[in-house]
């Protein structure tokens, strides 16, 4: 299984973290994972995820920051 | 609870850009007024250059600006649906425009049917905005902070157009209210609901969205979060009473009502740039720059407004009110929508090309949009002109510089602004013929 990639994204300045999230998507293989931790919820990249075919888990860690695993659907 | 945006709701692209793209040019304008009158310009707030300018920067550069994000920031932060926002921007930008326009020639000529004519174009843009607005507002379901504050601004918002259209509507038809009110007594209810109850509400409601998620700070603290409005709303409610017939001479009353918004308004500058100290990435980039001039010339406003009320000497002189004037305008409200229109138009852009793209053709990086070394010159013009300003108020004969150089920064305001629509419309045609190209080579 292919190692999962990261984007921490949680001290960066938005949308810098949408930006990255979006130009990773376009190299992801099957079966790849995308993790992103942010500190708010990604409303935008959801939109984005739903629109072009990927899915996605999002979980609220204990530090009140958001863990996001995309793959493609 | 870290706030939250989101994005299906936003309305065309045209329809917040038009309002951008239009708001430097009327602080060029207002530029080349100073720069041709001069000293004139500078005598008094009553100087009919002085007001003209006045009112195309607060009207045609503000207000614009302030319009255009809020089609976009309400549909996108409140999820908000606008009725026919395309529609609305297609009546109410021209009547804008046309409306400012008025009121500066008409302010400069003194002539009656101009001043009627900017009350009718301000009553019926306004009107359509608000009702749109706050139907969009009351009915949506987001809740919290920032969505209160709007509405609070809407209402002033409201408050200082139908001040503004009576005061027009008086200078036009030449009928006095003064049996009711003295001219003195609206135009002082006017400007406070137009500086505090709209322009800065608004600031204070969006920079509690933007300034912790955006320059990475820790959150506003709570307690401040509630004060701040509800102490506003109430200092403009008690200034508002020497509309009261007989609460007019409360002139010492008045002038604490006046000081209590003052030191709010400086708590809150203070608060914001405590804030800033304290965050996350040492990296400054030019928005963040220019909220800081913005909070700056904020407590140096209040700074200035509690020694002329201490020191009559100063506070009684014919330029007092402009040096406080060039601090709020330019100092405070102008430095936060351009470093604010750096963020959105480079986002918009990027937001509306991801759409049409996909992830197939990635949109360029928002970075490159508008140039940052392009961005930091215009910054660096444009607090050399606030100075330029405020050396103006105290030495008049600068006032072709200080007109020239404000001028100058408004148009690369422009010019940095176009290059950004630019850039949109040119990955947009290339995705247009990626497509075409792609429907072509899958025909038979």
């Amino acid at each position: 299984m292919p190692e999962a990639r990261l984007i921490d994204g949680r001290g960066m300045e938005p949308p810098e973290p949408l930006e990255l999230a979006v130009a990773a998507l376009g190299s992801l293989a099957p079966g790849e994972e995308l993790v992103m931790l942010l500190n708010c919820e990604p409303l935008p990249l959801y939109a984005i995820l739903e629109r072009s075919g990927y899915r996605y888990r999002s979980e609220r860690r204990s530090d009140g920051s958001n863990e996001i695993h995309i793959q493609k659907a | 609870m870290q706030p939250t945006l989101s994005f299906e709701q936003a309305p065309p692209i045209s329809v917040p850009f038009r309002f951008f793209l239009t708001a430097p040019l009327f602080g060029a304008a207002a530029g080349l007024i100073l720069a041709w009158l001069g000293p004139a310009a500078l005598e008094s707030r009553w100087a009919p250059g002085a007001l003209a300018m006045t009112h195309l920067i607060v009207v045609d550069f503000m207000l614009q600006a302030m319009c255009g994000s809020l089609l976009q920031f309400v549909a996108v932060v409140a999820g908000a649906n606008i009725w026919r926002p395309h529609l609305v921007a297609t009546l109410v930008h021209p009547l804008i425009t046309a409306g400012a326009v008025f009121l500066a020639t008409a302010f400069l000529l003194e002539e009656q049917l101009l001043f009627l004519l900017a009350a009718g174009a301000f009553a019926a843009a306004m009107g359509l905005f608000l009702t749109v607005m706050a139907l969009a507002l009351l009915r949506t379901p987001a809740r919290g902070m920032p969505i209160h504050v709007l509405r609070l601004a809407l209402l002033g918002l409201l408050l200082t157009v139908v001040l503004g259209v009576t005061l027009a509507a008086t200078l036009g038809m030449q009928e006095s209210v003064q049996s009711v009110w003295s001219l003195l007594t609206l135009i002082n209810v006017h400007v406070a609901w137009g500086l505090a109850g709209w322009a800065l509400m608004l600031v204070i409601g969006v920079s509690y969205l933007v300034v912790p998620m955006f320059q990475l700070t820790p959150a506003y603290p709570p307690w401040l979060t509630r004060a701040l409005p509800a102490g506003l709303l109430l200092v403009l409610c008690l200034w508002s009473l020497q509309l009261l017939p007989n609460l007019a001479g409360a002139q010492a009353w008045q002038s604490g009502v006046a000081v209590a918004g003052v030191l709010l308004a400086g708590l809150y500058a203070l608060a914001t740039l405590w804030l800033q100290a304290r965050r996350r990435r040492r990296q400054a980039d030019v928005t963040l720059v220019f909220w800081r001039g913005a909070m700056l010339s904020l407590l140096a406003f209040a700074v200035s407004w509690l020694a002329f009320d201490a020191l009559p000497q100063f506070g009684n002189h014919a330029r007092a009110p402009l040096w406080l004037g060039v601090l709020a305008l330019p100092g405070v409200f102008l430095s936060v929508i351009i470093g604010m229109l750096y963020k959105i138009m480079p986002f918009l852009n990027w937001l509306h090309l991801q759409r049409q793209g996909g992830t197939a053709m990635p949109p360029p990086n928002m970075k490159q949009m508008i140039p940052e070394g392009a961005q930091r010159g215009q910054m660096r013009l444009h607090f050399a002109a606030l100075a330029l300003l405020l050396a103006a108020v105290l030495w008049p004969a600068l006032a072709l510089p200080a007109g020239l150089a404000f001028s100058a920064s408004c148009l690369w305001l422009e010019w940095n602004l176009v290059g950004a629509a630019r850039v949109y419309t040119r990955f947009r045609d290339r995705i247009r013929a990626a497509a075409s190209q792609a429907a072509d080579s899958a025909r038979p």
